[in-house]
């Protein structure tokens, strides 16, 4: 080795390199001790209340809007939300949407992002919180667990096997309830119990209870934190102004037992304006140190303290098992339960409530001062909010003027037209139908700007009729033939393609069903 | 070249080579690529040794598997033909006049009729059987030289028209240039143009081409021009010609007429798609029943 060769002359001194091939590997006991799984302790407060009651409407939802009953006339499901999968079409109460009907689930997609966004931009992650499954369901399972604690009472060994029965009892019926979406809702656990429904309903319900009994019972909180791309760019929907769970470094720093003496200027009125006069507490917050329960890092004991006195309640309630005094964080779900826990603390050590809560970055750092005010008229809240009601404006319309019948024409372009023999033209189209009305038989059409022609309808069997059968059908397709009458003289048309609109009435009620824009070719004379 | 030197830290080799005081250590590549790379040596040498792979300018090596995909291909197209025996027996058996009166019968006539036509009759009458005006009669339209009912067409293609077949549909013009004197034709032309004029009703008995047209045209084109399917002479008091309308384009044709030829079929073509063609064309909107 030659002296002075750059970086790789670092010395070295804890491993004999010069002997080994590889480099010698970490001892195993530095290894990280295997993650205990985080259980968090319940809580009562104003956000778990929160919680429930919002668990309990959309359990409601999930397991009751299939049984609503709505009637749509005979052949047709009464089930008020069905998606009709063998059908390939969606009824939603008086709605029945189709796959070309797609831009409206766009729509609500959309709509549903930007709500998203909306939420995010106002309030943090409200819907991580709140609303996501992946966080009912884990508070599901918590119940679950906990409930199979007190039947067990204490019999330790029974506390497993009995957990594990509940929480699959659990991921079974959230199966069925998301199967009863897409079949007669009813019938649904008679028929699932007598193996009469088909494979497909057997396999879903399979598999979404499988998914939930390992997201919801075993996963838990590691979606949240490892597998759920939502925390990875919220950051980019959260700004200063954005109310979010926050723990008030300014009024709990420093941490310490109850019997350290409080910080002065906290026992005072809260003062107006900025709180100065504690270089103790920012420098705790400037060099990083989170608090005196994981901080061996804090030599000396200080001599007063702020409000927070190192419970570890926030943390030992929190789902994703997070310190929310380390600051807004990624694994923060904003579920406001370290508030609940807080706030029972400093009821009980009789200080004010609101160490922790949900409060603006930008908000008064003084330690009583207020919480901040939600920023609805900023202009990330705005636009994504306005991108809401547009896109919401947009399904509107699209439900708004869904047209009940479809019907496509199609002009044959090999030939474009066809002489016959009586000096006649025939244009021929092929014709696509397809509907929602409870009941079509049939079809007439006509043409508008061409008086004297006359309109046949050919199947193939040879058979031409003056009406397309549709029969009961949902979708019906035929060859439409247009015949215009021989003109002479002056009544000659320019060769070449000519507008019409074919029209099509329902045979039996005559009432008009749909306007068509097409093509009528001319031929060269 | 220097001699090889260890790095201190890693403990590997370095290459000697050195930037800006950093030097490159020479780490070999790992194991399982080397080990998957020459795997993939293998598996080519064997491939080549299997399948067809080295080719000179007159023969190439077959391989031992003697893997050949027109033999595949051939084989997909006896399977596929004997997956369609069934329906193609089916159609073959049923008489003609019902082949269209079932349904599932004349989708599977229809769309590989559709396929048939396109491979052999599309090149002169068109995708779409619409027809060459001054070449090759459009097939969707309501005239029929030989006649548009099902069994006509089938017969139509399996003998051809003036083919080779014995057969096959004949009929002959005969080469009026050497019988009439042109001002002959041109009378002829105009009482033949005036077969289609409903305007010329009144006025037709007495133009000076009628007799010429009772003496030389109606034993074959009938005395109104309505044409005689029994041997192919066209209707000439409709809107279709497949020669052309004019005035000079009907001298031209009773001066040397121009008689298509079409091939049988027959001779190309199995029964069943026969039969498959038939119905396709007969569906096309012209059909007779």
């Amino acid at each position: 080795m030659t002296a002075g060769s750059g970086i790789t002359n670092a010395s070295v001194t804890t491993t004999d390199a010069a002997t080994a091939d590889r480099p010698a590997r970490a001892a195993p006991a530095a290894r990280r001790p295997r993650r205990k799984p985080h259980l968090p302790q319940p809580v009562h407060g104003h956000f778990r209340r929160l919680k429930t009651r919002l668990t309990v409407i959309f359990l409601g939802i999930l397991f009751l809007v299939p049984w609503i009953r709505w009637d749509r006339g005979p052949g047709l499901p009464d089930q008020a939300v069905l998606f009709d999968l063998p059908g390939r079409r969606l009824f939603a109460f008086g709605l029945e949407l189709w796959p070309q009907d797609l831009p409206i689930a766009v729509g609500l997609m959309v709509a549903g992002a930007f709500g998203l966004f909306y939420a995010t931009s106002l309030s943090g992650r409200v819907w991580c919180g709140f609303s996501c499954p992946q966080t009912v369901w884990t508070d599901i399972f918590g119940g679950v667990r906990r409930l199979a604690h007190r039947i067990a009472k204490g019999n330790e060994a029974a506390i497993g096997p009995l957990t594990g029965a509940m929480s699959a009892a659990v991921a079974i019926l959230t199966g069925l309830g998301f199967a009863q979406w897409f079949i007669d809702a009813p019938g649904l656990a008679g028929r699932f119990l007598d193996g009469s429904l088909p494979g497909a309903v057997y396999g879903a319900v399979f598999l979404i209870a499988l998914f939930t009994y390992v997201l919801g019972a075993h996963a838990r909180e590691r979606v949240c934190l490892h597998m759920c791309p939502w925390p990875r760019f919220q950051a980019a929907l959260l700004d200063r102004d954005s109310l979010v769970v926050t723990y008030r470094r300014t009024r709990g720093e420093p941490r310490a037992r109850k019997r350290v003496a409080l910080r002065p200027e906290l026992l005072a009125t809260p003062p107006a304006g900025p709180v100065t006069g504690m270089p103790q507490a920012f420098a705790f917050a400037a060099d990083g140190t989170v608090g005196l329960a994981r901080g061996a890092t804090v030599t000396a004991a200080p001599l007063s303290r702020g409000d927070c006195i190192d419970c570890g309640r926030c943390v030992q309630v929190c789902p994703t098992g997070i310190d929310i005094r380390d600051g807004l964080q990624m694994g923060c779900i904003g579920c406001g339960l370290c508030i609940d826990a807080c706030d029972e603390v400093m009821t009980k050590i009789d200080r004010p409530t609101g160490l922790i809560r949900f409060d603006a970055e930008e908000a008064d750092p003084a330690p009583m001062a207020p919480p901040a005010r939600i920023g609805f008229f900023r202009p990330k809240a705005m636009i994504f909010g306005g991108a809401m009601v547009v896109a919401l404006a947009a399904v509107s319309f699209g439900v708004a003027n869904i047209t009940d019948v479809q019907v496509d024409v199609e002009p044959q372009n090999t030939p474009r037209y066809v002489l016959l023999s009586d000096g006649s033209v025939r244009n021929d189209y092929t014709v696509r139908l397809s509907h929602r009305l409870p009941r079509l038989d049939g079809v007439t059409a006509s043409v508008e700007g061409m008086p004297d022609a006359t309109l046949r309808f050919t199947s193939g069997d040879g058979a031409d009729a003056a009406e397309m059968a549709v029969g009961g059908q949902r979708s019906a397709a035929n060859r439409l033939l247009v015949i215009q009458p021989p003109l002479r003289g002056d009544a000659l048309p320019p060769a070449g393609p000519h507008p019409i609109v074919l029209v099509f009435h329902d045979t039996s009620t005559g009432a008009e069903l749909a306007r068509v824009d097409t093509r009528f070719w001319e031929p060269e004379r | 070249m220097a001699a090889p030197e260890r790095d201190d830290l890693t403990g590997r080799y370095t290459t000697g080579h050195e930037w800006d005081g950093i030097k490159e250590l020479s780490t070999p590549i790992p194991g399982w690529w080397v080990g998957v790379f020459l795997i993939s040596i293998a598996v080519a040498l064997l491939y080549m040794v299997l399948y067809p792979s080295f080719a000179s300018t007159e023969r190439y090596y077959e391989g031992a598997l003697k893997y050949s995909s027109a033999e595949e291909l051939r084989r997909e197209v006896v399977a596929a033909r004997a997956a369609q025996a069934p329906m193609r027996n089916a159609l073959v058996e049923t008489p003609l006049e019902e082949i269209e009166a079932d349904d599932s019968l004349r989708r599977f006539a229809t769309t590989g009729g559709q396929a048939a036509f396109n491979e052999n009759c599309a090149a002169c009458h068109g995708v779409g059987a619409g027809g060459q005006i001054g070449q090759f009669p459009a097939l969707v339209d309501d005239d029929w030289i030989w006649g548009g009912k099902i069994a006509d067409i089938r017969q139509t293609i399996l003998y051809g028209i003036r083919s080779a077949h014995p057969d096959t549909r004949q009929s002959l013009m005969p080469v009026f240039g050497q019988i009439l004197t042109p001002e002959q034709i041109s009378q002829t032309a105009a009482y033949v143009k005036s077969l289609s004029d409903p305007t010329a009703a009144g006025s037709r008995a007495s133009m000076p081409g009628a007799p010429l047209y009772a003496a030389n045209c109606a034993s074959c084109h009938g005395a109104e021009g309505q044409g005689g399917r029994d041997f192919g002479a066209p209707r000439l008091n409709d809107a279709i010609w497949l020669y052309g309308s004019s005035q000079e384009a009907i001298e031209r044709q009773i001066t040397n007429p121009r008689m298509g030829v079409m091939p049988a079929f027959g001779e190309r073509l199995d029964e069943s798609t026969v039969r498959m063609i038939a119905v396709y064309v007969h569906t096309l909107g012209g059909g007779e029943k």
